[in-house]
């Protein structure tokens, strides 16, 4: 319903692929992630390719190495702003044509921005592969930007700022980052500060864009009905035109477990109390992963989970409870969050701590590191079901790591021990280092 | 690069010709059990999954106010075990195969869905028939149950998004069950008990009234027989039988809500038709042209153009009984006088001038693009056999729909948003 929204905290390590074949696995049951053919053009544009006949659409995604933790100070909210603006126009493409074009194809477009990277993505007939391509490495460098649409979009953003407080949910996925993050890059909106918005000019924009929309922060995704020489042809005609120039990205610190408690307490228009613990994790190139996110599914994946069936079911303290893993490039983050009455905030929060103590001074079973190993299989086996399915695994994976941790990560998944998921609990789930953000019902509300 | 606006006709056209067939074999099977139950098993060897939709005719369509969002509670219940397991254990069962399994009530049916890697088809099948077939439906897990659902209830009501679209639920549909909130309301679910939760199941859940539907990487003859040994002894019973509805009628409303929010949520809506209706395809066409996608007027003019909105779209979802066309803005307080004036000079527009051929072409092909699209997975396969049965519309609907969308003219659309979008009931929340 609401297209290009800014991703903020809700990507979770989807990441999990592999080829691997489970022994004993019937024939049909061992289709797994393809290596696709990953090639780097002169000026430093990868465009990675995978054929897939499953159906008539062709997913076309643009992955950029830019996002919320390149942004300098006065640029904050930049990335998330240029999503906005790209599809708006280019010399050669005059406003609202380009949403026309992709819809008339019986096409989609949608964009996301994230602290890592922004993509642009589309899935078209199979017949518009070259138009799409086209499409997406003329507004990588040629957006116009054009002063009624840049006044009419600042509007939109700040209206996008408050619609992520409308729910609970979303805002206290923010919520959660920022009390974690901050004062890292990850710790600020992606939105950015409405004052930045509100003066944002041309110039400021155009500046950051030159700076950062260079080839080699691009990578072209092509993945769907059409053969791979089809898509290097397309890439080479377009993207491969594009003058290299030199890029860098700013340094950024890689996070580590905090060193103590933060609370963040918040009164809400709701009536249900919301409660979100977070902790700081391993990063995605970190060994770690594997573990913590093993770990994160046993905990509080589905309704077999530790956290449903001992907080919800067993001492009925809420009234949902799910956690995520999102594993960046230089931080990871577990979050929990849960839905419940606001008399039971402190017992429910106790009852979480109590599940976290069991797994680190307990371990978990075997049962519970297969289920959830079958889990993630089967989780990744759905995401690949369509061509923008793969392909986002795709992309992510070049942006933040690397396509063959990707196509390795179910194996190393499956290699991980009962004893090691332990260890990361004791390693990074501790009764002092972790976030807690708490929504309370205003006094009196309604 | 050059402009490609140009070409879009062409092309277009070249598109819906198309995106009929896919490139990878898939075949559907349809069998009636002598019981009465619906089997539809589509071989799709894409991917390692499968999922299943088992669909019964029990919905909002057979709630009146006093058992409103029954339908949807005995689901609840039902996840909660079943006389062989308890809902722990099930959980348990379900995980192990890398699966999902979960029930929910809608307004013409309610759903039983499941999935998992393909090679547990057997197991999933299994525990999908246990449930279904066998819930425990124990007074405690109705207690339980019950607790939950209120506190749902009251998270519609705290968003303002849901509490504005079942504001203009309940105007628009008057005394007919579309009325109802698919959750029910905190009086009726107080109200229902034990042994109402345990009639309901008994008069609903019989086999004719069941359409199972499985999509994935199986063999239909095996899964067939499977079908057969687990659903095949199940008696046909007595089911209960439909009364008639109350035909809903069209009349002039205007609803303000008042509640905590930072967004003010602009909702004009006109009764439309049912699936089955000859006109179904020119609303749809209609719809899309004025909210759907982002070269949908709707989204081009009042949000890209003169930024009054920052959501702005259109429904219209296909249902048994008459359809709502909702036309839907999202909005900063400050601006919703002025986008509730521009949204109605859109539906002014579109009732006195006919679309422009092109503008007709972009939304005839968005609107078939994403109707293939979001027929590729299991999941929504198996969704989509099971829902035109429901809807008893046949397994031919998406080609005779597909057609019908292709001849909609100008005109149609003309003529449709006069019929439809003359007499119309208005939802607005404002911030307070």
């Amino acid at each position: 319903m609401i297209a290009r929204l800014a991703l903020a905290a809700t990507l979770g390590l989807l990441l999990a692929g592999c080829a691997a074949v489970e022994r004993g696995a019937s024939p049909e049951a061992t289709a797994g992630l393809p290596r696709p053919t990953r090639e780097v053009l002169p000026n430093g544009v990868v465009l990675i390719a995978q054929e897939q006949w499953a159906s008539t659409v062709v997913a076309l995604q643009l992955w950029m190495r830019v996002g919320g933790r390149d942004e300098g100070p006065g640029e904050v909210g930049l990335s998330h702003y240029l999503e906005h603006m790209l599809f708006k126009g280019t010399p050669t493409r005059p406003p609202g044509s380009i949403d026309r074009l992709i819809e008339g194809f019986g096409g989609r477009s949608n964009a996301f921005t994230s602290f890592d990277y922004t993509h642009y993505d589309l899935v078209l007939p199979a017949a518009h592969l070259r138009p799409g391509v086209e499409l997406l490495a003329d507004i990588a460098v040629n957006a116009s930007f054009n002063q009624a649409d840049m006044d009419a979009e600042r509007k939109v953003v700040l209206e996008e700022m408050r619609l992520t407080e409308d729910n609970a949910e979303n805002y206290m996925s923010r919520r959660q980052y920022e009390v974690s993050y901050t004062p890292h890059p990850y710790g600020r909106s992606l939105l950015g500060p409405p004052e930045t918005i509100r003066t944002l000019t041309r110039e400021t924009l155009s500046r950051y864009y030159k700076k950062m929309y260079v080839p080699r922060h691009m990578t072209l995704v092509v993945v769907g009905a059409v053969t791979v020489a089809q898509a290097r042809a397309a890439a080479l005609a377009t993207f491969g035109r594009l003058p290299n120039v030199p890029a860098s990205r700013p340094d950024v610190s890689v996070l580590q477990p905090l060193a103590q408690k933060r609370t963040d307490d918040a009164r809400r228009p709701e009536e249900q109390a919301f409660l979100g613990l977070a902790w700081r994790t391993a990063p995605v190139n970190e060994g770690d992963v594997y573990a913590v996110d093993l770990l994160t599914y046993i905990l509080g994946d589905s309704p077999s989970s530790r956290l449903n069936q001992t907080v919800r079911e067993r001492d009925r303290l809420v009234f949902s409870i799910d956690d995520n893993y999102s594993a960046w490039e230089k931080a990871g983050l577990v979050t929990i969050i849960a839905r419940l009455a606001p008399a039971n905030l402190d017992r429910a929060e106790a009852s979480i701590l109590g599940v976290i103590r069991g797994v680190r001074e307990g371990g978990v079973t075997e049962t519970e590191r297969r289920r959830a190993i079958v889990t993630a299989e089967a989780s990744y086996a759905f995401d690949i079901e369509t061509a923008e399915g793969l392909a986002k695994a795709y992309g992510q994976a070049e942006t933040t790591w690397t396509l063959d941790n990707e196509i390795a990560y179910l194996a190393r998944l499956r290699e991980t021990t009962a004893a090691e998921i332990q260890a990361a609990a004791r390693k990074y789930f501790g009764d002092d280092n972790y976030v807690r953000v708490r929504f309370v019902p205003q006094a009196g509300a309604r | 690069m050059r402009p490609a606006r140009a070409l879009i006709p062409l092309v277009a056209a070249l598109a819906l010709l198309s995106i009929a067939a896919p490139a990878v074999a898939q075949s559907t099977t349809r069998v009636r059990l002598d019981n009465g139950l619906l089997v539809l098993i589509r071989e799709n060897p894409v991917a390692p999954v499968v999922a299943v939709s088992l669909m019964i005719d029990s919905g909002t369509r057979w709630e009146r106010p006093e058992n409103s969002g029954i339908s949807n509670f005995v689901t609840a219940v039902m996840v909660k075990g079943t006389t062989k397991r308890s809902g722990g254990e099930m959980a348990e069962a379900v995980a192990a195969l890398g699966g999902k399994l979960s029930a929910t009530g809608d307004v013409d049916y309610s759903e039983i869905q499941s999935s998992a890697l393909a090679r547990f088809w057997r197991e999933l099948l299994d525990l999908t028939a246990e449930m279904a077939l066998s819930p425990a439906l124990l007074p405690v897990e109705v207690d339980n149950e019950r607790e939950l659902l209120l506190s749902r209830v009251q998270k519609r009501r705290d968003s303002p998004n849901s509490r504005a679209f079942d504001e203009l639920y309940a105007t628009l549909y008057g005394r007919h069950p579309y009325a109802l909130p698919i959750l029910g309301t905190p009086e009726s679910l107080k109200r229902i008990d034990h042994a109402a939760i345990v009639e309901r199941y008994r008069a609903y859940y019989r086999p004719g009234r069941m359409k199972l539907a499985i999509s994935g990487q199986v063999k239909a003859a095996d899964v067939l027989v499977e079908v057969r040994r687990l659903f095949g002894g199940l008696s046909p019973g007595t089911p209960a039988t439909d009364a008639a509805l109350p035909a809903p009628v069209a009349a002039t409303h205007r609803v303000v809500v008042e509640q905590p929010a930072q967004q003010a949520q602009i909702l004009v809506a006109g009764l439309a038709p049912r699936i089955a209706d000859p006109d179904f395809a020119a609303v749809k066409v209609l719809t899309t042209v004025l909210g759907g996608g982002m070269a949908g007027r709707l989204f081009a003019e009042l949000r890209d153009k003169q930024a009054l909105a920052y959501t702005a779209s259109a429904f219209f979802d296909p249902v048994r009984d008459p359809g709502a066309l909702i036309v839907y803005l999202g909005t900063a307080p400050d601006n919703a006088d002025r986008a509730e004036q521009a949204l109605r000079k859109e539906i002014e527009r579109v009732r006195s001038e006919p679309a422009g051929a092109e503008e007709l072409q972009r939304a005839k092909g968005y609107l078939l693009g994403n109707y293939e699209m979001d027929r590729r997975t299991n999941g929504r396969q198996a969704w989509y056999l099971a829902f035109y049965e429901i809807e008893s519309v046949g397994q031919d609907y998406p080609d005779r729909y597909r057609r019908a969308v292709e001849a909609v003219t100008p005109d149609a659309v003309l003529r449709a948003a006069r019929a439809y979008l003359t007499t119309v009931t208005t939802v607005v929340l404002r911030p307070k």
